[in-house]
């Protein structure tokens, strides 16, 4: 018994499959019979898909990038302020810290921006102990360069070229506040696979730093914090400003959080892209759910009047919608991920890295992201197919003798 | 299947092979590998400063995690929204 359910069910099913072969053929000749107005219909939708997918999957890419490395920052940052403004602090508060119970280490911190005139670009200067066996082991591996020079400095990709533009290939004169000029002779450049995070950088030591910024001895840009038990980051966070009540202590959690801020909906170009896309999506679908034109009510009233089911109408309907909006889904998508991992997003990319002279090479690391490839698909291709079904039904389910009248 | 669902079923068949292609593809040569990582990291705990280099122009916006409401002001209080990155960087004063 059970197998002859099964055999029919199959019978079944072939039947119709073979009865879903003509509707497909029809639903072709159905879209080629409006030849231009479907090519236009899917020329749109896939620049619709491919501009959302793109946006998504940049900034999928670069909170990606953001978080692998987020761990690895210190897990506490002290900020003086004075005036509501950030201000050096004084080195003296290293030792205060370090008194409160469950701090590891606390390291003052030199860094600073440095603006370089003739290309108009702010170059991020950050001062290390070079005598640390630890530093000088990275820096050699990041730069690849065997012989480590304490004296000089390490530049990101983007600094180089600028420098190097303006004829500075083996040395760099910054210009101190009293006017003095401080030569630093460069060493080495970051590799281009942390070019993302490296670009704007010059790493030197924190005598030739402080030189630069005329920065006392007594003083330094920030104060970094590594506490043993990372449960007890937020307490010490607290007992940090009670030590210091005009600091600002930013901790990691701050900082993820910040991440996050980063890139969402609320910053305002892809909102704008958002709203566009969608009003042009919603103008589709208003065009179509407001009514089929009298040609296409005609040809349903005629196919009713042949002897169609309501069924099939919806049917071929469906497999209609279907394959516009999915050929326009793959491509869209396809096109996209050329656009942004093998051209690295011209055009768009510069919606991103700003106008600075001081531009990184744009290229991402991909990453397959199902949960936005599903989301531009429940955004896209079943509220087309609604907006045509919807109409169809309104039409197929009336008299075929009065909708052909 | 008469030839038009032919061409249907090739180029559906196609456009698939076409993105799974570019999917490995971009699986082998793009993915952020071990080695990647482990020297970004180093980087990053050599430097101890967070965000990436693609926002330049100001400091309030190349280490936007570490600024705070005020920094926008020391630039310009005019100049909120001056760079079309600032949309994409925005500001903690808009939280």
């Amino acid at each position: 018994m059970e197998v002859y359910e099964n055999t029919l069910n199959l019978a079944m099913q072939i039947q119709v499959l073979s009865m879903n072969k003509y509707l497909i053929e029809y639903a072709i000749n159905s879209i080629l019979r409006q030849k231009s107005k479907n090519i236009f219909i899917f020329i749109v939708f896939t620049l619709l898909i491919f501009l959302l997918t793109s946006i998504f999957f940049i900034t999928n890419s670069i909170k990606y990038e953001l978080n692998s490395t987020v761990n690895s920052l210190p897990q506490i940052i002290v900020q003086n302020y004075k005036g509501g403004r950030h201000y050096d602090i004084e080195i003296s508060k290293v030792d205060k810290i370090l008194s409160i119970s469950g701090v590891q280490e606390s390291v003052a911190r030199v860094w600073g921006y440095y603006y370089f005139e003739n290309a108009d670009v702010h170059f991020t200067l950050v001062g290390i102990d070079m005598f640390e066996n630890q530093y000088k082991k990275s820096l050699t591996h990041l730069t690849q360069i065997s012989s480590f020079d304490e004296s000089s400095m390490y530049l990101g990709r983007g600094v180089k070229k600028l420098m190097y533009k303006n004829y500075y290939k083996n040395y760099f004169n910054f210009i101190k506040p009293n006017g003095t000029v401080k030569k630093i002779d460069i060493a080495g450049v970051f590799n281009s696979d942390i070019e993302l995070e490296s670009n704007d950088m010059i790493v030197m030591s924190k005598e030739n730093l402080r030189e630069i910024f005329a920065l006392k001895e007594n003083m330094a840009t920030d104060i970094v914090v590594k506490v043993s038990n990372p449960n007890e980051i937020d307490t010490i966070a607290l007992k940090i400003k009670e030590i210091i009540p005009t600091a600002r202590v930013i901790t990691n959690e701050d900082i993820k959080v910040s991440y996050e801020h980063l890139f969402n909906y609320k910053s305002g170009i892809f909102l704008a892209l958002f709203i566009i896309s969608l009003f042009t999506f919603f103008i589709i679908i208003y065009d179509k759910a407001s009514g089929l034109s009298s040609e296409e009510k005609h040809e349903v009233g005629i196919l009713k009047a042949i002897g169609w089911r309501v069924e099939d109408i919806l049917q071929e309907k469906f497999y209609e919608s279907f394959i516009i909006s999915f050929f326009s889904y793959l491509l869209g998508v396809i096109f996209a991920f050329a656009f942004v991992y093998l051209f690295e997003a011209p055009l768009i990319r510069d919606i991103f890295i700003g106008y600075s002279n001081l531009k990184p090479s744009f290229s991402l690391s991909f990453i397959m992201d199902f949960q936005t490839l599903f989301l531009v698909f429940l955004l896209s291709v079943p509220i087309y197919i609604a907006s045509i079904i919807i109409p169809s039904w309104r039409v197929a389910t009336l008299d075929a003798d009065e909708v052909i009248r | 299947m008469n030839k038009k669902s032919k061409y249907l079923f090739i180029t559906f068949i196609s456009l698939s092979v076409i993105l799974f292609l570019e999917v490995i593809y971009l699986q082998i040569f793009n993915t952020m590998n071990d080695s990647d990582l482990v020297q970004k990291n180093m980087f990053v705990k050599t430097v101890g400063l967070p965000d990436l280099a693609i926002s330049t122009e100001t400091s309030y916006i190349r280490h936007r995690s570490l600024s705070d409401i005020f920094s926008i002001y020391s630039v310009d209080g005019s100049l909120r929204e001056y760079s079309k990155s600032s949309y994409a960087n925005t500001s903690l004063i808009n939280e």
